[in-house]
């Protein structure tokens, strides 16, 4: 009965969402103003915080203005929120289909990994793996009341946590992806400023990191192509809140 | 002294007067015969010295008809007067021709010339047989914008007169481009005349005059020792010419802008057995008379099997010749045919368009296809110039305020597996457990062997009883060594035989330690505890106080 009841909380809570009058920004970008409905949500975003649909709607407005690449990462870091978010995953098929955006297939354990956010993986797999020592252990403490519970839940607790970690190996290795940032990009051979160029990628391709050198970073394109391009030109999708402004100089 | 007056006013105005130019005139012959050539010389006297006109017969418009051209001047420096000669062919047309009055320039001032009237009457008896003439060669018909209309003028020569050389063709029309074809002049093919081809392109519609006019060098066949053997003869034409746009009526959809005859010369295929992905090159030539060089391209469409991409001719050009260039990309194996390039022609003398197909080519198509082929698909509602009414894709309508009560707001999107305080509390958790189910795993075994506590007992009051001994043998107190020994003995067999130590006797002992002496034991047990039963008896234990010793050691290393 109890746990009836907090399945049908947990529902509950899944699908309560809450939905508030048009703001400003909303208004801009029913009118065409893009300029102002970005500026908007920034601001939103600097004072509530981030949520998916804030940056799908900061990214279908940046690609409305032909920011190809902040479009792409608004997007990535939506879907990194929230992986259903339908305007997200439908500005990254149209930037791929219409736009000409390059974007690695996913593999089959991103795939999976899409059903739920890296962070619920991980909790999954954190409260699994202490389910299942503490159906080990505390037997152990209390050898007089052992009971079948204790099988159950190991069994349940172990089947949760395999299930979970190709999920997190998934995350991990979306987790490496990185949107290219500036126009024309060449992929050089070597990790150097005279490198040679093997190939080309465009603004808002999105590439799979691997390792840095020399202020540079390795990666491999949706092609297949690797090679090696500055850290400056590509922005990971991890590890931050709004596109950066490539435009201002780094703080020292 | 009136009179006087009279005489100063008259002389004042005497001085006033200045002396009127003189402008005179004489055509020779007088009266001319139609399409003769004549010779016109304006003689002009000034008050002032004249020196050398300027730019002469800029302002001469001769009358419909009439060719005139300035030859030469003949002044003297310092003097008043000077001479023009200009050359012309009287018109065709009989009666009197005005030539209206114009301007000469000269340093000094600028001199006008009275309207001179040419008499042409057929009554001379002039034959133009035997007579170098000009005549211009162009289509009689309406012409259409973009349209290459080819021209030529001929000058024919005759034996009497040869024609050498021509120059200064001008053309003078609007709404039209003009082009001469060739650096220079062609002989006609009875090397008596010479042949300089045009061409003229209206650019827009209308009616307007085009307007030709050039110089004919001649070579005279009978010379004598007072007349030049050459000389130069204008000619003119005049032509009106209607142009209009090419109908709408009847045009094709797929029509570039190409007028005149055209047709196929030859299609190339750089590569007839390509494998798959890689680009082959298709030349079109097109030839025919026409505007050749203003047609657009041809769009082709590649479908399912091809990727086109238009490229650009690096060949030279060639004059008569058209070469239409796009690079095909096979997308499947196979025999594909390439796709047909279409072409609307429109010709202007019969006033319809035609068709001009470049027939596909079959090639054979090596390779295996790609795993995943990116068909351009075609919205059959899109319209026909090719505008979609549906995108492919599109984004969707962004609602930025939906809250969910499981995702909230986060100031940074930072992954959970990146925060160091989750890792930390996990291990220090994960260790704690770790350590209190060692400790309780270990509680439970010793728990579970209890003779393993016991033993370590026994062995720890082994080593204190031994140490004990060793005190009392170093005090030459036998009693207490003996009590010592005793003591241990009974706590380690004891813990060996899981008895209780003190009801242990030295039979007892035996039994854990069979080998040991029996006399010594029972020394051992009287000397520690005979005194409880009669007095102690007299001992030798502290004597050799290392046998008692070995057998503690024996023990313990049993335990």
């Amino acid at each position: 009965m109890k746990l009836k009841f907090l399945s049908l909380v947990f529902l509950l809570l899944s699908v309560l969402t809450v939905v508030a009058e048009p703001t400003v920004g909303e208004i801009a970008y029913a009118q065409g103003d893009y300029a102002g409905a970005v500026e908007h949500w920034q601001e939103q975003g600097h004072r509530d915080g981030l949520t998916a649909p804030l940056l799908s709607a900061l990214g279908n407005a940046e690609w409305k203005l032909g920011r190809k690449g902040r479009a792409v990462i608004c997007w990535e870091r939506a879907l990194l929120l929230d992986p259903r978010d339908t305007v997200a995953i439908a500005g990254l098929r149209h930037a791929q289909t219409a736009g000409g955006i390059e974007r690695p297939v996913p593999s089959w354990s991103e795939n999976y990994s899409a059903f739920l956010r890296a962070d619920t993986w991980l909790i999954l797999a954190g409260v699994s793996f202490w389910g299942m020592i503490l159906c080990v252990a505390l037997p152990k403490f209390r050898p007089q009341n052992r009971s079948a519970w204790y099988q159950r839940g190991l069994v349940s607790f172990a089947t949760l946590l395999a299930l979970s970690l190709p999920g997190l190996w998934g995350s991990h290795t979306y987790a490496q992806r990185a949107v290219v940032r500036r126009a024309e990009v060449a992929l050089r051979l070597t990790p150097t400023a005279q490198g040679e160029p093997v190939s080309g990628i465009g603004e808002g391709d999105v590439v799979r990191t691997e390792r840095g050198f020399n202020g540079h970073t390795r990666v491999q394109t949706a092609e297949g192509k690797t090679g090696w391009v500055r850290a400056g030109e590509v922005e990971a999708i991890w590890g931050g809140g709004l596109p950066a402004n490539l435009d201002q100089k780094a703080a020292p | 002294m009136r009179n006087a007056g009279f005489i100063l006013l008259a002389w004042l105005a005497l001085l006033t007067v200045r002396a009127a130019d003189s402008v005179s005139w004489e055509i020779t012959p007088a009266v001319a015969g139609p399409g003769q050539p004549f010779r016109l010389q304006v003689r002009i006297e000034s008050d002032v010295v004249l020196g050398p006109a300027d730019r002469v017969g800029r302002e001469i418009k001769p009358p419909r008809g009439m060719a005139l051209r300035f030859s030469g001047q003949i002044f003297r420096a310092g003097t008043t007067e000077a001479t023009l000669n200009f050359s012309g062919v009287a018109p065709e047309a009989e009666g009197a021709h005005v030539i209206p009055s114009f301007n000469i320039r000269f340093p000094a001032k600028m001199i006008q010339v009275p309207i001179i009237t040419l008499n042409v009457s057929n009554a001379t008896g002039f034959r133009k047989d035997g007579q170098a003439r000009a005549e211009l060669e162009l289509p009689d018909r309406t012409f259409y914008v973009g349209e290459r209309i080819p021209g030529a003028i001929r000058l024919r020569g005759s034996e009497q007169e040869f024609v050498s050389g021509s120059f200064g063709l001008e053309c003078e029309a609007e709404g039209f481009s003009f082009q001469l074809l060739g650096d220079r002049a062609q002989p006609l093919d009875n090397d008596q005349g010479l042949l300089t081809a045009f061409e003229l392109t209206p650019i827009r519609t209308g009616s307007s005059e085009l307007s030709l006019n050039g110089i004919m060098l001649i070579q005279v066949g009978v010379t004598s020792a007072f007349s030049s053997p050459s000389r130069d003869r204008p000619f003119t034409f005049r032509r009106r010419i209607n142009v209009e746009h090419v109908p709408e009526a009847g045009r094709p959809a797929n029509w570039n802008g190409a007028i005149g005859k055209f047709l196929t010369d030859t299609i190339q295929l750089s590569n007839l057995s390509p494998e798959v992905g890689e680009p082959l090159r298709l030349r079109a030539i097109l030839a025919g008379e026409g505007n050749l060089e203003r047609i657009i391209p041809p769009e082709i469409m590649g479908g399912e099997n091809w990727d086109i991409i238009p490229t650009t001719e690096r060949r030279r050009r060639a004059e008569d010749q058209r070469i239409f260039s796009y690079t095909l990309i096979p997308r499947l194996p196979g025999k594909l045919l390439t796709p047909e390039i279409r072409l609307a022609s429109f010709d202007p003398e019969t006033r319809s368009f035609s068709q001009v197909v470049f027939a596909p080519q079959e090639v054979t198509v090596t390779g295996t296809a790609p795993a995943k082929v990116d068909l351009i698909k075609v919205d059959p509602r899109a319209g026909a110039n090719g505008a979609t009414t549906k995108p492919l894709a599109g984004l969707a309508t962004p609602q930025p305020n939906l809250r969910s009560v499981l995702s909230p707001p986060v100031a940074s999107i930072q992954p959970l597996a990146a925060s160091k305080s989750f890792w930390a509390t996990n291990g220090i958790l994960f260790t704690l457990l770790t350590l209190s189910l060692g400790v309780v795993l270990t509680l439970s075994y010793l728990s579970a062997h209890p003779e393993i506590l016991a033993h370590y007992h026994a062995r720890r009051s082994c080593r204190r009883a031994s140490r004990q001994a060793r005190q009392a043998a170093r005090a030459q107190d036998s009693a207490a060594f003996a009590r010592a020994i005793v003591a241990g003995l009974r706590i380690g067999s004891g813990a060996l035989l899981q008895a209780k130590d003190q009801a242990l006797t030295h039979r007892d002992i035996l039994r854990v330690l069979p080998d040991a002496p029996l006399a010594l034991l029972e020394m051992l047990f009287q000397v520690a505890e005979g005194d409880k039963f009669a007095p102690r008896p007299l001992d030798t234990l502290l004597t050799e106080p290392v046998r008692a010793l070995d057998l503690l050691a024996q023990l313990e290393a049993k335990l």
